[in-house]
């Protein structure tokens, strides 16, 4: 009976990820399209990018606070702690940063995507607009894919920006950390390439397509009535946090 | 570039054949075969659940039959392609049911959308045509307002004026009476018979309200059991005397349309003993 079940769980699951790889090759086709509604895109840019700004870069601050004095706390085991900024800045480059931002970008911009595309299904608005001879993938779909591939990596770097001040503002002015020497260790070690380019931007614009393609095509493909909205919402949180945190891994292995 | 829709000259500007339609196993269309005069209004009628706004969705193309052919001025719709068939659309004026705004947009905007997409018109020109349209219903004055601040009867008044406002060769009116005040109503039958005698749009409307019916509409197919069972001008129908159109005009509930779906034994439902009541 539960292998049965599980079967079904696999089953339905592979399903749905080839009916996304379809919905994927449509949208991508139709994004030439959509060039010609510029505007939206961009409207689309400052909802999910902009509306964001005030969770991630306050996310950002207290997970560089939290970080700077739990590592202060291990390295002065080791009277290490001039290496806080350092560690601070790698951890947040290279993993919390993109992953927490996508993380939270799924939650607040993912699931309004969803919605708001789900609610226009269910009242017959992207049936509307066929009606009218306006595709609505090129119209609805493309310009909020197009603006999470374009927001993520922007509030990512946003995140690190504040992460690394978080650091600071625990370290350095709280806890004494010498100002010079968390600066010049950090930057001493960081290196643009691996740790800002690979790890913040490559991973923040594979997680924006992952994230905008699971939000687009949960509302996109969403029942239309309310439970099936609410469903979608809920499986566009599910599947994204899945997808960032497997694809994370499979991109560090390759970037390190 | 030829018109897609009013270059021809036949009568028939929408032509169904054979067509068959099953959804989730039950038989929408049974070789349905109906023909929509050009120029004149049509009337769609039939018991709830016939298929009479799934016969429009055919016509425009956003579903198809399993089998025959729903032609509309002599294009197959189902072997159109994408392109085509939105050129074909772009002809075609749809009044959905729950009248289906935009809810981003103001009723400006809404009017004005199918402008904006397909014309590069010059603004103040979509605001002249957009401001026509919306007096054309009487809400020009609730230009501003958003889709949020109006009532049913006002949303489908501004869905109206968005599908008249290409002046198309032919309109679809999905229950367009549902939510109407008697002066809304009045004035929506008015611009139906106005907007095809003066231009001579064809329209096809689905409706149940009979005195609307009778009063607007030049043709009127009764449909059920996925078949038209009648047809003929509204006050004829009425009169006509088949057990098809005394159950549907005269709203009985026993005729050839039962009125409960079909259920087991009522008596045994409500738990009597014996089972029937």
């Amino acid at each position: 009976m539960s292998a049965r079940m599980d079967r079904g769980v696999v089953t339905q699951s592979l399903a749905q990820i080839g009916a996304c790889g379809l919905f994927l090759l449509t949208l991508l086709a139709a994004i030439p399209r959509s060039f010609r509604y510029g505007r939206e895109t961009v409207r689309q840019i400052w909802f999910v990018g902009a509306m964001s700004l005030t969770i991630v870069m306050t996310c950002g601050l207290f997970v560089g606070m939290v970080l700077g004095l739990q590592l202060y706390d291990v390295l002065s085991i080791f009277g290490g702690t001039s290496a806080t900024g350092t560690v601070v800045a790698i951890a947040i480059y290279r993993e919390l940063g993109p992953v927490v931002t996508a993380l939270l970008f799924a939650g607040r911009a993912g699931t309004s995507i969803t919605a708001e595309i789900g609610l226009m299904r269910a009242t017959d608005q992207l049936d509307a607009m066929e009606m009218m001879a306006v595709d609505p993938i090129a119209y609805v779909a493309a310009p909020r894919f197009l603006a999470g591939i374009v927001a993520l990596p922007l509030l990512g770097v946003v995140f690190c920006a504040m992460g690394v001040f978080g650091g600071h503002l625990v370290g350095v002015t709280w806890l004494g950390i010498d100002n010079g020497t968390f600066w010049s260790n950090m930057t001493a070690t960081v290196d643009v390439h691996k740790d800002i380019i690979n790890g913040v931007l490559l991973k923040s614009i594979a997680f924006g397509i992952v994230v905008s393609l699971i939000a687009v095509y949960q509302g996109y493909t969403t029942p239309p009535t309310s439970e099936g909205v609410a469903y979608a919402t809920t499986r566009t949180v599910v599947a994204s946090s899945i997808a960032i945190l497997a694809l994370d891994f499979v991109l560090t292995s390759f970037l390190i | 570039m030829t018109d897609p829709v009013s270059s021809r000259s036949d009568d028939t500007i929408v032509r169904v054949r054979g067509l068959t339609t099953v959804l989730n196993g039950k038989t929408i269309f049974d070789s349905l075969d109906l023909d929509i005069p050009r120029g004149k209004i049509t009337a769609i009628m039939g018991p709830s659940g016939t298929g009479k706004t799934t016969l429009l969705k055919h016509i425009t193309g956003q579903m198809r039959g399993d089998r025959g052919e729903v032609s509309v001025d002599g294009q197959n719709v189902p072997d159109l392609s994408r392109e085509n068939l939105f050129r074909l659309r772009e002809r075609i004026g749809y009044l959905f049911q729950n009248s289906a705004l935009l809810t981003d947009f103001d009723v400006f905007e809404n009017v004005a959308f199918p402008l904006r997409q397909h014309t590069k018109l010059p603004e103040v020109l979509i605001r002249n045509i957009v401001l026509t349209k919306l007096q054309a219903v009487g809400l020009r004055g609730a230009a501003r307002l958003m889709p949020t601040e109006l009532s049913g009867g006002m949303a489908r008044r501004v869905a109206l004026a968005r599908a008249i406002v290409f002046d198309p060769a032919l309109i679809l009116y999905d229950e367009p009476f549902v939510g109407l005040d008697p002066i809304a109503l009045n004035q929506v039958l008015k611009l139906i018979r106005t907007l095809n005698k003066t231009l001579g749009i064809t329209s096809i409307l689905v409706a149940h309200e009979l005195a609307a019916v009778q009063h607007v509409a030049d043709h009127v197919f009764l449909i059920a059991n996925g078949k038209v069972v009648a047809q003929g001008d509204a006050a004829t129908l009425a009169n006509d005397g088949s057990p098809w159109t005394r159950q549907f005009f005269g709203g009985e509930a026993d005729g050839p349309v039962p009125f409960q779906y079909p259920a087991g034994d009522y008596g045994t439902a409500l738990g009597f003993p014996g089972g029937s009541l």
